[in-house]
């Protein structure tokens, strides 16, 4: 048995109704003892070392339900966005307002590679940066020499400098699909696509595989996860080969790794049986820290790049429908099979569509099968409307809410892809609540920042970047929101009995926080400071 | 290096594409062929090809974020190019929804890879219901346009299967599986355009060598314009001005590179006998790229 450690806060919100509010929170063997006031630990025989942490609001760590491993090691790379965004060391970098702003910032960044080096840029997304394309002579101003490649946002364009370009023989003779010309025949920096992007990658080592498959990635990850406030992540379409495994099981057991890693298998190169087998065989080899055993699935694509697939009417600007990236029969084969074997699946799901037929998929699946308490999880559920939030709750699915796409493309939604009526809805969740849904919001990091406070203001006031409030029937009270960055996204990920509040005999994981966030104004809520977490007891103060 | 010739074999789930590897895998072609595996289901490769052929190697894809990007199985790829000995074919199982050209465009744009062509596989007896539904019709046609050679398994080529097919691509060859000469697959536009030999010659070979020099505008619309069924095309061009032109072409890639001038042109060119006569081929060079009448 170890030591009884009493850690008092200035104030303690627990999320448990039993006591919304304490003072101080016992900790033994990594969960907590008890939760009250100054003696709460004299039951257990008082305790034996103190953790002042009085200068800091206890909440319940936060549970990111969708995010990526890729968001800690993509700052290797020099960043380019749009958005102020800080790194995974807690630097900021402001975001880039306009080109000229890009180009000083890849100047300074030059500036710190050997020379050898190719110089790699993120981030960047012309959605927001209209006046001009991006092209090869703004970046031949940082260098002429040295290779110079910057991956958009969307990962489906880069544009290159003329060093860049070089490397892969683009030249005006050039006659392939992606390689953009102007005007003067030649090409102007940007390619559009993997294939065409490919030759230019290859040749100045980007390796998207190095952005997970490493233990540097897997420590920036965490490091991303301690300034957001979370305690357990997702790592939603991981490669999960046995290496991978053992890799990921030594790496989290270090006591400095500071978060509970979810893996999440995707649900590719192979039948649904093996897939099954594969998440069956290392669901035996999860840890406290490591959680193996789900599979994600893949239905569509993305709402903002015309590939989700939605129902009639369709995109506003008569685009053809989405793309399938699991064809439907398959959907329905992988839904059979991971139900048959009792294995809990992550779905994509962003166009209405694509939910449609998948809860379609998971019906038939829970006839053929029947698995009360499977929780399948529905993930993104952008366009689903009260009647699919019903069908949800009928049968026992939860979803997981990509609430941030409101601030971040919200208008962009409005006025390009399914217009205003549908926009307004989108991201409903006060529907998901109301129908009775396991709800839980997220930030799919890195395709917007990973920060549960920031999520949760964007449910609770539904605000877009021009300043309007989307929608405003879908703003959830600021109580809901917190459930959902806690209590919800834990109960997606089956974890809800030992994390997602501050209870006895669940894990002492928390998240000190600058203030309470059921006390500020709720415009506030993305502004409360993050001090730090802890974990299992372990305090990892930033 | 010599570049490493890739096909793709696309088509929609069950069409039929791994049991066209697996004749391709056992062809008598003396080629190390590797095969990289994108789909669902399709590792069902007969282990015993592997075995007898036993420099043919499987790789699969992994799945892992870039799979949302599309960019896993370009990492693959540049792993095989990466490969020393590289094999001597790269043969690409899209998965059953993949769009093939946008995997194959992959071997325009790398100076490492030429393209070889898509052969789309299609099943005769489910075709025509795929095309009709609404979920998933449009990536199946989008699959149907875009290959070079269309194999249609599990049924005959009837009248009307082949009219709906040829309305849907009016350029591909269309052929049944079995009936595909496996050597059609793998001739490699770099490498020498030897006749296949087989029991009934299904191809023209057509060539053509002269001093008139012509310029790469005229090439360009020579070469897209050139008859139908005149699948291949290689050779070097004798331009204006002391120029020389490297001419590859393969389906709808048209590839005009510079090279130092040669004393004649010199093009080879094959296409399926029963769309190309040689004659035809002369009569379209004469006309289009030298201009005479
Ligand atoms: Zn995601």
């Amino acid at each position: 048995m170890g030591k009884t450690l009493l850690f008092h806060a200035k104030s303690v919100v627990t999320m448990d109704r039993n006591q919304p509010r304490a003072s101080h929170v016992a900790v033994r063997d990594g969960r907590v003892l008890a939760v009250g006031g100054p003696n709460c630990a004299d039951p257990w025989g008082g305790a034996e070392a103190h953790v002042d942490l009085s200068d800091t609001v206890l909440m319940p760590g936060f549970v990111e339900g969708h995010a990526h491993m890729m968001a800690g090691a993509m700052w290797d790379y020099a960043y380019c966005g749009y958005h102020d965004r800080i790194d995974p060391q807690g630097q900021m970098h402001n975001g880039m307002t306009q080109i000229d702003q890009v180009i000083a910032r890849l100047s300074e960044f030059e500036a710190t590679l050997a020379p050898e080096q190719p110089l790699i840029g993120w981030g960047f997304d012309p959605i927001f940066l209209t006046s001009e394309r991006l092209s090869r002579h703004h970046l031949d101003q940082v260098s002429t020499t040295r290779p110079i490649v910057i991956i958009f946002s969307n990962f489906h364009l880069l544009c290159g400098n003329s060093a860049a370009l070089a490397l892969a023989g683009y030249d005006a003779a050039t006659n392939v699909e992606g390689v953009t010309k102007g005007s003067d025949g030649q090409p102007t920096g940007e390619l559009q696509e993997m294939a065409a992007m490919f030759p230019v990658m290859r040749r100045t080592g980007i390796d998207f595989r190095d952005l997970t498959q490493t233990d540097a990635a897997l420590r920036s990850y965490g490091e991303v996860c301690k300034r957001a406030g979370v305690t357990t992540v997702t790592d939603l379409f991981a490669t999960l080969g046995d290496e991978d495994v053992a890799r990921l099981a030594a790496a989290t057991a270090r006591s400095d790794f500071p978060v509970r890693l979810v893996p999440a298998l995707g649900a590719m190169g192979g039948t649904p049986a093996e897939i099954a087998a594969q998440a069956q065989a290392m669901r035996d080899r999860s840890t406290e820290k490591l959680r193996l055993g789900a599979v994600k699935l893949m239905t569509d694509g993305s709402i903002q790049g015309w590939t989700a697939r939605v129902r009639a009417p369709g995109y506003v600007g008569g685009q053809p429908n989405g793309l399938w990236n699991t064809a439907p029969d398959q959907i329905f084969q992988l839904c059979e099979e991971m139900q048959r074997q009792g294995l809990q699946m992550h779905i994509h799901v962003n166009g209405d569509e694509a939910a449609e037929v998948t809860l379609d998929a998971l019906e038939a699946a829970a006839r053929k099968h029947p698995w009360p308490g499977a929780r399948h999880v529905l993930q993104h559920c952008q366009m689903m409307d009260a009647a699919l939030f019903r069908r949800a709750a009928e049968l026992g699915v939860a979803c997981n809410i990509f609430a941030n796409h409101l601030w971040y493309f919200g208008d962009q939604h409005t006025a390009l892809t399914i217009g205003p009526d549908r926009a307004q809805s989108m991201d409903a969740v006060r529907d998901c609540l109301d129908a009775g849904v396991i709800t839980a919001i997220h930030s799919d990091a890195p395709v917007t920042p990973m920060g549960p406070l920031f999520t949760a203001w964007c449910a609770v006031n539904r605000r877009t970047m021009s300043g309007q409030t989307l929608g405003p029937a879908q703003c959830i009270s600021v109580e809901e929101a917190l459930y959902a960055i806690t209590q919800g996204a834990a109960q997606t990920l089956k974890m809800d009995a030992e994390i997602g509040s501050i209870q006895t005999g669940k894990r002492a994981d928390f998240v000190l926080l600058g203030a309470d966030p059921t006390a500020v104004n709720p415009d506030a809520l993305k502004d409360i400071a993050v001090l730090g977490t802890v974990l299992g007891g372990e305090v990892h103060r930033l | 290096m010599t570049p490493l010739p890739m096909t793709v074999i696309g088509g929609y789930l069950g069409a039929g594409k791994t049991t066209l590897i697996n004749r391709i895998l056992s062809g008598d072609h003396g080629l190390r062929i590797l095969v990289l595996v994108n789909d669902f289901g399709a590792i069902n490769i007969d282990a015993d090809l592997l075995v007898s052929a036993k420099e043919d190697t499987i790789e699969l894809a992994n799945g892992c974020v870039c799979c949302t990007m599309g960019a896993d199985l370009f990492l693959a790829v540049g792993d095989v190019l990466d490969r020393r000995p590289r094999p001597d074919h790269l043969i690409i199982e899209a998965s059953g929804i993949a769009d093939p050209a946008r995997i194959a465009n992959v071997a325009q744009a790398e100076p490492d890879l030429d393209y070889a062509g898509i052969v789309t596989v299609v099943d005769g007896q489910q075709v025509q219901a795929l095309c009709a539904d609404p979920l998933i019709a449009p990536q199946v046609l989008g699959q149907i346009a875009c290959g070079d050679i269309i194999a249609v398994s599990k049924c005959d080529l009837s009248p009307a299967l082949r009219q709906t097919l040829s309305g849907l691509n009016t350029t591909a060859v269309l052929t049944r599986t079995q009936d595909l000469n496996i050597a059609q697959v793998l001739i490699a536009p770099q490498g020498p355009i030897d006749l296949p030999q087989t029991p009934h010659p299904a191809y023209t070979k057509w060539s053509f060598t002269g001093p008139d020099p012509v310029d790469r505008t005229a090439l360009q619309a020579a070469l897209r314009a050139r008859p139908e069924g005149l699948f291949r095309v290689k050779g070097q061009v004798r331009g204006p001005d002391g120029a020389g032109l490297l001419v590859q072409v393969a389906g709808r890639d048209i590839d005009i590179g510079d090279i130092e001038q040669p004393a004649q042109s010199q093009l080879v060119g094959i296409g399926l006998a029963t769309k190309l006569s040689a004659k035809a081929c002369d009569l379209w060079w004469t006309k289009s790229a030298l201009r005479k009448q």
